[in-house]
């Protein structure tokens, strides 16, 4: 270990090869006098620029080294503590050009450079512990760099264009007008609340003449709670391995954290408190993520659920990847054997030996966390005492490893790449420290408050302004110059989708109690309407088994529609026709259907159908329960319930294709029936949340995020999730292609989607197109895509040829990219 | 305009030069969060690396023939002993429930039942010293992760599949057909797909370099056509409408950018092979009746035809299985003997006729036909000897009473039979040897995992040092790069 020194003016803590770890000796916490020197942001850059080439590494010219802090004292080039009788200062200021520093042709030093290394001899020389010039590795410091946040911002700007202007000068002529509104509508949206902007909604923000209006829509995303949650579960799954399927959930060895991870979403937690819930879980809500996968049978070493617990917290927490480390110290950065066992020892609850290379090494590993400098795990606590700890240390605001790890992981997500990157190494130079600080920063003064951030990101100019494309492998000298292109995620690109072709799953498969409670409207908690059936049911008659009923009620709705849905259940099993069309269909009366009826109606007459059946080997109960609720523009609601007025017909008539075939014969009014106390109860625990969804998103469908993974979405770069993963593949590959061309899962979609459109559009097929280029590209075609479009289509259009339109909208890179 | 399909054939070979370009430039690693080659980079190979990525191979196509579930090396490949069924047999003695057969080489025998097989082992090369790891409890799941890449699970990173591997090193061949291709499996409906899942992947190396999943061969056709109700020419005429529309864009200033490349060409990629001639091959209905036949109408080897006729179209890997569905096939826990008695007919024509079609095409010489499985059984034994792998025979008895206690119902990794065809192999030889007492462990040359892919992959050309960077570690084809081949099994030695 040669070149190791006690160094002045701090501690020193070895570790392992020849990396240090640095200790900051100005902790971000602290409020400081401003004219304290910040060694490790305002000394070295100086030093880097202009001495470090010819003194530092294996150059030491003129047989003067400055690549620790031991040898520049010794050099005698500098006197502690008085800048004015140091030869270092004195040579920058040399006014002979052959004495002065740096030499030639070199630029001199500015004079507010030589009054930082003034400032720092006068100020002691501090140096950061372990910091070496010719370190292998950038080690970021331990502490928020203390400058980014005095920061002073010139009125009204957003300091994250002020940092960049000045760190990124490639950037300076930034321009949000760059950007169109409806551009910049499409990108936000799909970042924000992962779904395309709505073409009415759209218009209105075009149009829309307000100064601030850019403002307005990223409160309005951010404040959609439930878009907003269902779109960063991905993002959330992904960065703690969390799913509703896959290895290890079969045989118990796994756990989900879907619904706390889903409250936490449309709560907006502060992260700090997520993160706090996660290391040191109150209940089982959230034992998933330090749990891990618990494997059958042995495993190695480096993948016992200890060693799982260090990887997981250091990698989604800390942005550190401790991978190498689990097995033996790290080549490619500075963790070692101790570093990981001693996480993992926090978590284990025996005795924890080590294993080098899965040799045992007849030690055992103490408690302790990557950071001791900024605290340490006490001794003799039991496991929920040093987990609680764990959890405290690693959310401190002390901790920059936690603030900047998110921030540059949410930046990443809002600007295709982060400021370090890739994102779990970061231990490697981000290419604005100051940036990146002043996010972390900003970040804890918002309460980790991850919505504030990303607003401020989103009304940025930076952000505003039009993306660029990488063109080459970006791994080194990368300068911003906008927010990079960025391809739509499998959850991204299937929402759109669905949007478009109205056709998601009516069904989702997280175990997920979904909206958000405190949002649930008072009024609808009165339900009204009663449980039908047929004559079987009358006069205490109890329905035979399998007998099946066609329920009717004929509506006429005015104009003014913008919302309709409706709570249907029935013991034992119901198919919902509105206008002939299947809309939705269930057969477990224990939980109601909030369904949305919204497309499917007209102004005028329209008819609701139930096929009901009642189920079982003998007579029993069966009953109905159907209830609308209808919004009109002038802030009405209407209902429609189920009740005497219905008419029942016997005979069901057939349905092929999801239409419903004629009713020959004559109906005959419902009867009301004696409701089972069970099926009031039903309606009652789940009937409101189920209709105010229905009611407020206007969709039928629910999101990719909430489904477990499928064939396609695997296609489409959606990870297994036995691992973390932080970056989902950026290009579209040839099987994910086959797969979109003539997968029949796609298809399906498409087809889906052409028999909706061509009932909405019949014999308006420019209108159609239009339409579609709207809601898919936030722009209208251009008249050559137009004339092609309107032309393929032809006069006789069927749904064949909308499927096709639909496949080349949906397969071009416009779509297909966030720009 | 209809789109075109038949090309002239130098028009061909154009298109596929130009394939091949595009092909690689869109799989280039141009983000940095993507692997990196280890060659090159600063990262030092280990001390016993060959050197290079590539080395000269001896065969350009791969066919592995999977027996999921695990196959009872003394049952088929490696028979010991033969104790007929009798009622009272105590399961200790109970060897090879099967007698033995000569073989078309002299002094090789294998189990009875596999009699066309025998017929064509003058062609390969046995292995029957193959050893896998006592991973504590023996289970399919965690065993088949470790053969199919190499690692045993967990891992940290989500290793690549090898047929990944070598899709990732070698490409396509000259040939639309995707490089790596997996026929029989079913991953949807059936018991551990999770775990299935979990190594029918490409790992980190993203999706490009994953499996075309071919889980019923019959069907295989429907994979490479128009979705299902669309005609090809309204397939290609919606084709042409994605180009017209893409031309009759205002901007087009953004066209031409590298991203955007990227997905028309892949796009690209994907409507070539659904439209080119050699999409036929995945046609089954294109063999005649007759050698249809020959493979059996069984999913298995109706699979070993269709990888017959993807390596004739220039597959590069194809993975054919007896499919693992826990309990079933090869999963012998109970009824072993009449159970591996259907496996028998299941594979002996179609393993046979693949390796005499191919030699007729003249394509033996330069396709490698491995038969594998996780791990062999025994009637006593779990694990090897002195192994803590828990027992998960079904029907433990001291002694047969009934048809069913009768065949190898244990899991045991002390010594496996591995069949190696063509590509460069040795004929006719036979290598490591199993005690003929038990334990039935490996007591000759020793053939791990890591060694016997070393071996197929030197065989394909690709260094068994071969790694890459994955998140700054490097991460090798064979398990840290250790795997070494056993040069004896190939003919040249």
């Amino acid at each position: 270990m040669s070149g190791v020194r006690p160094l002045v003016n701090a501690t020193v803590l070895v570790v392992s090869i020849t990396v240090y770890q640095i200790i900051c000796n100005c902790g971000y916490s602290q409020e400081m006098p401003t004219d304290e020197i910040d060694f490790s942001h305002e000394v070295v850059p100086v030093l880097r620029r202009h001495c470090a080439e010819c003194h530092t590494g294996d150059q030491a010219k003129g047989g003067f080294s400055m690549n620790d802090q031991g040898l520049l004292l010794r050099s005698s080039s500098v006197k502690v503590g008085a800048s004015g009788e140091s030869e270092l200062i004195a040579r920058l200021t040399d006014s002979d050009a052959d004495v002065r520093m740096p030499p030639g042709e070199r630029p001199a030093l500015s004079a507010q450079e030589i009054e930082v290394l003034s400032r720092w001899i006068d100020q002691g020389v501090p140096w950061e512990a372990g910091f070496r010039f010719d370190g292998k590795y950038y080690i970021p410091s331990l502490s928020l760099k203390a400058a980014a946040r005095r920061d002073a911002v010139p009125d009204g700007r957003n300091p994250i264009d002020v940092i960049i202007e000045r760190d990124a000068p490639a950037i300076k002529d930034l321009n949000k007008q760059d950007l169109t509104d409806s551009e910049f509508y499409r990108r936000a949206s799909l970042d924000l609340v992962g779904l395309l902007p709505d073409v009415n909604h759209l218009h209105d923000f075009v149009s829309d003449q307000g100064g601030d209006k850019r403002k307005v829509l990223v409160d309005s995303l951010l404040s959609n709670s439930n878009a907003y949650a269902e779109h960063w579960l991905s993002f959330f799954n992904d960065l703690f391995r969390n799913d509703y399927a896959g290895t290890g959930f079969i045989t118990g060895g796994r756990r989900q954290i879907s619904n706390w991870l889903y409250q936490s979403l449309i709560s907006n937690k502060p992260y700090d408190v997520m993160a706090r819930e996660l290391i040191a879980p109150a209940n089982d809500d959230t034992r998933g993520f330090i749990d891990g996968i618990r494997w059958r049978g042995e495993v190695s070493a480096g993948q016992t659920v200890e060693m799982q617990f260090a990887q997981s917290v250091a990698q989604a927490f800390l942005g550190i990847n401790l991978k190498c480390a689990s097995c033996h110290d790290s080549f490619i950065d500075q963790w070692t054997l101790d570093d990981a066992y001693g996480l993992a020892a926090i978590y284990s609850e025996r005795p924890l030996k080590l294993y080098r290379c899965d040799q045992e090494i007849n030690r055992v590993a103490e408690p302790a966390w990557l950071f001791p400098a900024l605290g340490k795990i006490e001794q003799g606590l039991n496991r929920e005492e040093r987990l609680k700890q764990l959890a405290q240390l690693v959310t401190a605001p002390e901790n920059a490893s936690f603030s900047r790890s998110i921030v540059n992981r949410l930046w990443y997500r809002m600007m295709g790449r982060g400021i370090v990157h890739p994102l779990d190494a970061m231990q490697s130079e981000p290419w604005s420290e100051e940036l990146l600080d002043y996010l972390a920063g900003y970040l804890i003064d918002h309460e980790y408050n991850l919505q504030a951030l990303l607003r401020l990101i989103a009304n940025s100019d930076a952000y505003q302004s039009r993306s660029v494309q990488i063109q080459k492998d970006v791994s080194r000298g990368y300068s911003f110059e906008g927010p990079v292109t960025r391809r739509l995620t499998a959850e991204q690109f299937l929402d759109a989708v669905w949007q478009i072709t109205e056709s998601g799953p009516v069904q989702f498969d997280a175990p997920i109690v979904l909206g958000d409670s405190d949002q649930v409207d008072e009024n609808l908690h009165q339900w009204s309407g009663e449980w039908i059936w047929g004559a079987s049911a009358s006069n205490g008659g109890i329905p035979p088994a399998g007998e099946t009923l066609a329920i009717r009620r004929v509506i006429e709705v005015p104009s003014g529609l913008v919302a309709a849905a409706a709570l249907v259940t029935c013991d034992n099993s119901y198919k919902l026709f509105v206008n002939g069309e299947q809309v939705a269909a269930g057969d477990n009366w224990s939980e109601p259907n909030g369904i949305s009826i919204h497309s499917y109606m007209k102004e005028g007459k329209n008819e609701l159908v139930v096929i009901a059946t009642n189920a079982g080997n003998g007579p029993n109960a069966a009953g109905l329960f159907f209830e609308a609720h209808f919004d009109f523009t002038d802030g009405l609601r209407e209902r429609i319930v189920s009740d005497a007025s219905w008419s029942v017909y016997k005979n069901a008539p057939t349905i092929s294709d999801g239409r419903l075939g004629d009713f020959l014969g004559s109906w005959e009014p419902a009867t009301i029936v004696d409701a089972l106390s069970v099926w009031d109860q039903a309606v009652k625990q789940h009937g409101r949340l189920a209709i105010q969804r229905a009611l407020m998103q206007r969709d039928v469908w629910f999101r990719s995020s909430l489904m477990k993974n499928d064939p396609l979405m695997k296609a489409l770069g959606r990870p297994m999730r036995e691992q973390i993963v932080s970056m989902r593949p950026e290009s579209l590959t040839t099987l994910e292609a086959m797969n979109l061309s003539n997968g029949d899962a796609f298809a399906n979609i498409l087809s889906a989607g052409a028999r909706k459109l061509l009932r909405r559009y019949a014999g308006e097929n420019d209108k159609m197109v239009v339409y579609l280029y709207e809601f898919a590209y936030s722009r209208k075609p251009s008249s050559p895509e137009l004339k092609v479009a309107v032309s393929y289509l032809g006069e006789t259009t069927g749904e064949e040829r909308i499927a096709d339109l639909l496949w080349s909208i949906f397969m071009s890179p416009e779509f297909l990219l966030v720009r | 305009m209809g789109f075109e399909r038949d090309n002239t054939a130098s028009e061909e070979v154009l298109r596929r030069d130009f394939l091949r370009q595009i092909y690689a430039a869109s799989a280039a690693a141009w983000m940095s969060s993507e692997p990196k080659s280890l060659m090159g980079s600063e990262i030092k190979e280990t001390e016993n690396s060959g050197g290079a990525l590539r080395t000269e191979p001896t065969a350009d196509a791969c066919i592995l023939l999977w027996m999921g579930g695990g196959m009872a090396a003394p049952d088929t490949f490696d028979p010991k002993h033969y104790i007929p069924f009798r009622k009272g047999l105590p399961v200790r003695e109970m060897l090879s429930t099967f007698p033995a057969i000569d073989t078309a080489v002299s002094g090789l025998r294998i189990c009875q039942g596999l009699e066309r097989i025998a017929s064509v082992m003058d062609r390969g090369t046995l292995i029957r010293s193959a050893v896998q790891e006592d991973l504590g409890s023996i289970l399919h799941s965690r065993h088949q992760y470790h053969w199919h890449t190499g690692y045993v699970p967990p891992q940290t990173v989500a290793c690549p599949h090898l047929g990944s591997w070598i899709a990732k090193v070698l490409g396509r061949r000259d040939s639309v057909i995707p490089p790596f291709i997996n026929i029989g499996q079913r991953l949807e409906g059936v018991g551990e797909s999770e775990e299935l899942k979990a190594f029918t992947t490409a790992g980190f190396f993203g999706s490009e370099y994953g499996p075309m999943n071919l889980p019923v061969p019959m069907d295989a056709a429907k994979a490479v056509l128009p979705p299902a109700g669309m005609t090809d020419r309204r397939f290609s005429e919606r084709r042409n409408l994605y180009k017209r529309l893409l031309d009759a864009r205002e901007s087009r200033d953004q066209v031409s950018d590298y991203q955007t490349n990227s997905i028309l060409r892949s796009i690209d990629n994907a409507h070539e092979l659904l439209s080119s001639k050699d999409r036929h091959a995945f046609d089954l209905s294109r063999e005649d009746e007759g050698s249809r036949r020959l493979y059996g109408e069984t999913r298995f080897g109706q699979g070993c035809l269709l990888a017959r006729r993807l390596v004739e179209s220039g597959a590069r890997f194809v993975e054919v299985t007896t499919e693992y569905v826990p309990f079933l096939h090869w999963d012998t826990h109970a009824n072993g003997h009449e159970t591996v008695a259907r496996m028998h007919r299941d594979i002996d024509a179609p393993i046979a006729q693949l390796v005499l079609d191919l030699e007729s095409r003249g394509l033996l010489d330069r396709t490698l036909v491995v038969i594998a499985s996780e791990f062999s059984r025994d009637a006593l034994i779990e694990g090897v000897p002195g192994s803590n792998a828990a027992d998960q025979a079904t029907e433990k008895v001291e002694a047969v009473s009934e048809m069913k206690h009768y065949g190898l119902h244990r899991h045991f990794t002390g010594g496996t039979s591995v069949a190696l065809f063509g590509g460069g192999m040795k004929r006719g030889f036979v290598y490591g040897k199993t005690a003929d007492q038990r334990p039935l462990v490996a007591v000759e040359n020793p053939v791990t995992i890591a060694d016997l892919h070393a071996t197929i992959l030197t065989a394909m050309g690709i260094s068994p040092q071969t790694g890459f960077e994955v998140e700054g570690r490097p991460f090798y084809v064979t398990k840290d790069g250790t795997g070494k081949s056993v040069n004896e099994l190939f003919a040249s030695s």
